[in-house]
């Protein structure tokens, strides 16, 4: 897969010749080579990414943490499938997802990333096994078996009896793990959290962080994007982000 | 392939933010329902006079025409001084036609007048005086005695004053009396005292217009009242439709012989009318109707579908972060298209379906009113309800493509 690669970077508007790093690892749920982001601030270019490369192989616990600004809002939307890279590739689950349009991109997030975010992001008319059935609503599932699959993912995050509420009607923490149910309701490669505990206080987040816990033992690959030491800690893997860059990639257990 | 799930799903959307939002579909709705219930009913109301104008021709036969002075629509001035300017129609017309034209079956002559009819104390104004002559010509009318019997052919020469009443007549003069107590009464109009000596069957009403306010009175008599100056209408009627345009032919050359001194070469000097002269004004007034109708909800429609879209526009920026979280979970450009179509075009489906609902009712009180049949076309509701349908597809377009296209990430941020 080593190739050398012509490119015109938009930037310093000169012609560099690059050689990429080696060709993804198969064996790798997650493989990044070379990872460049630059986003156009009117007649300035900043470069969220440059250049970043790391593996992340199945049943990891992995933590990404970084200052705001630091580049790690935009890694995990690469990560995430929400965005592509300007440059560079990156293989999920064996597919080259870097130069996927946005169709192809939607398919990708809904087998294979389930996302928890910082807000709950729950469609707020819906009800709990409603929004925990969405995935597999645009995955073309049927209702009988969505049904069944949603009552099951929220068993799963101990909200059995919660099926019928609405966000509003729920605590923080209850909200998020309707969304955890919602992650995972579709079997995805990663769980992919966004400052999972942001809006909640510390007792209800050290209860989502166990739970975190418990889906990793579970098997599941499970990647958090914070900014906070205390809850990166919880995780097996820190990746430390600045600038753009990886600073630090250590494992902590 | 677009799933049918995520159709239902964009359909189980859609009447949720319609439900949470009442006041605003209900003003989103308005000008839908305007624009397809003025359609319907206009359709309905129309369909109905069709068919009442259809049976009303038809059970007078299209086997009459008529010979006059005048035609029946007098279009300028011009032609009201150029047919004014023309030679009566005479009883010597009527009579020529009645030697001379092999392919005519009945003819006879009428002449009309408005009158006050009186009977003892009671009154009924503007009621039509219509001397005829002969017999026949209540068989050319189409009308039949109900109760007493018509005058013989020497009593219609006599010039007396008897008469045949109209069924109206019973209601207007004789406070609702059965038509054998005004038989042999005697019935004042304009002043001269007339005999009852037969009521007719009752014909109904045609639009409103009753065509049993009448009063049938013997040609002599009538020249006696109202003297015999004025110009007749010769009815000519003949055994089938097919026999018509060689009677018609007939009495032309008839009556161009007999008005050959005419300085106009252009002017026959004559009318020869059937009623096909009724049912193109009928047709072309109807047409127009047609038109302004379809003008006027055209213009509703589209200001409604003006309305839909703005309002789909603050939907889709209201649920920017709804489209962003679906897009998070996979859906795709058309699956935030379909929903946001599909919204559309359930609140223009439902203007319509609430429209002809609306034009139907509106139909049914006018047809009450008038008097006519309301028809319910299964057609007309079909395409009220699919051109709104289709008013929300169009409206619902850029919309939906605006919240398909959405960034997700930026959609995400959205608040």
């Amino acid at each position: 897969m080593s190739e050398a690669i012509l490119t015109i970077s938009p930037v310093e508007n000169e012609i560099k010749t690059r050689t990429a790093v080696n060709g993804h690892d198969p064996s790798m749920l997650i493989s990044m080579r070379d990872i460049w982001k630059t986003y156009q601030m009117g007649t300035e270019s900043v470069h969220a990414l440059h250049g970043v490369s790391f593996d992340i192989p199945r049943g990891e616990y992995i933590a990404i943490i970084g200052p705001s600004g630091s580049g790690k809002s935009t890694l995990m939307n690469l990560i995430g499938c929400l965005d592509t890279p300007t440059q560079g590739q990156y293989w999920l689950n064996g597919k080259n997802v870097s130069e996927m349009d946005d169709d192809e991109l939607a398919r990708i997030r809904n087998q294979e990333v389930g996302f928890v975010f910082q807000t709950f992001n729950l469609l707020a008319r819906a009800t709990a096994l409603h929004n925990v059935e969405l995935p597999l609503i645009y995955g073309g599932i049927s209702s009988a078996q969505r049904h069944e699959m949603a009552k099951q993912a929220l068993k799963a995050v101990d909200l059995a009896d919660r099926v019928t509420h609405k966000p509003n009607e729920l605590s923080g923490g209850q909200r998020q793990r309707v969304a955890i149910a919602r992650a995972l309701v579709n079997h995805p490669s990663i769980l992919l959290a966004d400052e999972p505990t942001g809006a909640l206080d510390s007792h209800t987040s050290m209860e989502i962080m166990d739970l975190f816990e418990r889906l990793h033992s579970e098997g599941n690959t499970i990647i958090v994007v914070t900014h906070e030491h205390d809850i990166a800690a919880r995780a097996h893997r820190v990746v430390s982000i600045r600038d753009g860059l990886i600073e630090k990639d250590e494992r902590i257990r | 392939m677009i799933r049918l799930a995520a159709i239902w799903e964009a359909f189980r959307v859609a009447t949720a933010s319609l439900r949470a939002n009442k006041l605003r579909t209900a003003l989103t709705l308005m000008g839908i329902i305007v624009g397809v219930s003025a359609v319907i009913a206009v359709v309905t109301i129309i369909d109905g006079l069709d068919q009442t104008v259809a049976q009303t021709f038809s059970s007078q036969g299209s086997t009459v025409f008529t010979i006059s002075k005048n035609p029946q629509i007098i279009k300028s001035r011009e032609e009201f001084v150029k047919f004014n300017r023309r030679k009566d129609v005479t009883h010597e017309d009527a009579e020529a036609i009645t030697r001379l034209c092999t392919a005519c079956w009945r003819v006879g002559i009428a002449a009309n007048a408005i009158e006050t009819v009186k009977y003892a104390n009671q009154k009924a104004e503007n009621v039509r005086i219509r001397g005829i002559d002969p017999l026949t010509m209540f068989e050319i009318d189409g009308r039949s005695v109900d109760v007493g019997r018509i005058w013989t052919e020497s009593e219609g020469a006599s010039g007396r004053e008897i008469c045949v009443i109209g069924p109206d007549m019973l209601k207007n003069l004789f406070s609702d009396a059965p038509p054998d107590k005004a038989v042999g009464q005697e019935i004042r109009i304009d002043g001269r005292p007339y005999l009852v000596l037969g009521v007719l069957e009752p014909l109904g009403s045609i639009l409103g217009f009753s065509r049993d306010n009448v009063v049938y009175i013997p040609y002599s008599t009538y020249q006696k009242a109202y003297g015999g100056r004025r110009s007749l209408v010769v009815f000519i009627q003949v055994p089938a439709p097919e026999r018509l345009e060689a009677a018609e032919d007939q009495v032309r050359t008839i009556m161009g012989n007999r008005r050959h001194t005419t300085g106009d070469a252009e002017d026959p000097g004559f009318a020869l009318e059937t009623q096909d002269v009724f049912l193109n004004l009928y047709g072309s007034a109807t047409s127009n109707i047609y038109i302004v109708t379809v003008l006027v909800s055209g213009v509703s429609l589209f200001v409604g579908a003006i309305v839909v879209m703005n309002i789909m526009l603050v939907s889709v920026t209201e649920r920017t972060k709804e489209i962003g979280i679906r897009k998070a979970v996979g859906a795709r450009r058309k699956d935030i298209l379909t929903q946001f179509l599909i919204e559309a075009v359930t609140v223009t489906a439902l203007g319509g379906v609430i429209g002809v609902g609306t034009g139907f009712g509106l139909a049914y009180v006018i047809s009450a009113l008038i008097g006519f049949p309301l028809l319910i076309s299964v057609f007309s509701a079909a395409l009220g309800v699919g051109i709104s349908s289709l008013a929300g597809i169009l409206s619902g377009m850029w919309p939906a493509w605006r919240a398909a296209r959405l960034d997700p990430i930026e959609a995400l941020r959205a608040e």
